[in-house]
């Protein structure tokens, strides 16, 4: 299935992870496997999840990504959810999903300023 | 390669979740929607076939049809399973409500989605649920 294509990319203390456009079930458990995984390993302070390709979030997909964000942070990193497409960010609200304690940017590169903002003021 | 009318998938795993919302991403976008219904429509199928795969305990199958009308064109889907039924479907429907210690919104979630949604369920026989989305031509 589409669940090898997942990768989690580590910058500095970041890690980045893309999701495909149509993640099945699999893969979004996957993700959520691989990112905790990855923050013990790399002691990162944050996760960018870059959701601009994908066409559909679920109650599936919002549950994980708010269980994610939960778990990063008991793990002490903040989660960034990064480029949603406005038509999944309509389907989204009328829906009623809600995604946790993640902090939403339009796109990578803003997601990324929130760090290095961050770490400024730190 | 003009697409069909209508058509049936199977849902009798994970996977079948993902083939009927790429079957009817397809389907939906040859009729014409537009890319925020696309994405209504599609966000539908996947909770209705979900519920199918996680709460009917049986397998079910989607059904769908392009309904034509003067001025307006309709996708219409038939959610069909033989599984364990709703006991109380108004109680289904509210927002919260979940017997898989879920979140309880697919079913109010698709009612927004969607313009008609109709569910008929009996115990131990099964549930069909069936939803239409309406869309002007352009
Ligand atoms: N096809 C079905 N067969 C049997 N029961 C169903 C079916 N679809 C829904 N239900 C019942 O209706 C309840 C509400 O469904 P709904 O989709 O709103 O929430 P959920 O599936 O429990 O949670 P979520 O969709 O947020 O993950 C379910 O918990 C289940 O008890
Ligand atoms: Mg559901």
């Amino acid at each position: 299935m589409d669940g090898n294509s997942l990768s989690v990319i580590k910058l500095k203390n970041i890690l980045l992870v893309t999701v495909p456009d149509d993640p099945g079930d699999d893969t979004i458990q996957e993700l959520q496997n691989k990112v905790l995984n990855a923050i013990e390993k790399y002691e990162s302070k944050g996760l960018i999840l870059d959701i601009s390709n994908v066409n559909i979030l679920d109650s599936f997909f919002a549950r994980t990504i708010s269980e994610t964000t939960q778990m990063v942070a008991l793990m002490g990193g903040q989660t960034v959810i990064a480029g949603m497409q406005p038509a999944v960010a309509i389907t989204a609200t009328e829906l009623g999903l809600h995604l946790g304690k993640a902090i939403s940017t339009l796109d990578v590169d803003k997601a990324l300023d929130i760090f290095t903002d961050n770490f400024k003021t730190v | 390669m003009g697409c069909e009318n209508t058509g049936e998938c199977h849902i009798g795993s994970e996977g079948d979740i993902v083939t009927c919302r790429k079957v009817i991403r397809n389907v939906a976008t040859a009729a014409g929607f537009g890319m925020t219904d696309v994405t209504r429509i599609v966000t539908a199928v996947s909770e209705l076939a979900r519920n199918v795969y996680v709460h009917a305990e049986s397998t079910g199958m989607m059904r769908w049809n392009i309904l034509q009308q003067p001025g307006k064109v309709g996708i219409e889907l038939i959610f069909e399973d033989q599984g364990k039924g709703i006991a109380d479907i108004d109680q289904a429907m509210e927002a919260g409500f979940t017997t898989a210690n879920s979140m309880g919104m697919g079913l109010s979630g698709v009612k927004r989605l969607m313009d008609e949604m109709l569910i008929s369920s009996e115990l131990g026989v099964g549930t069909t649920v069936r939803v239409v989305k309406w869309g002007r031509i352009k």
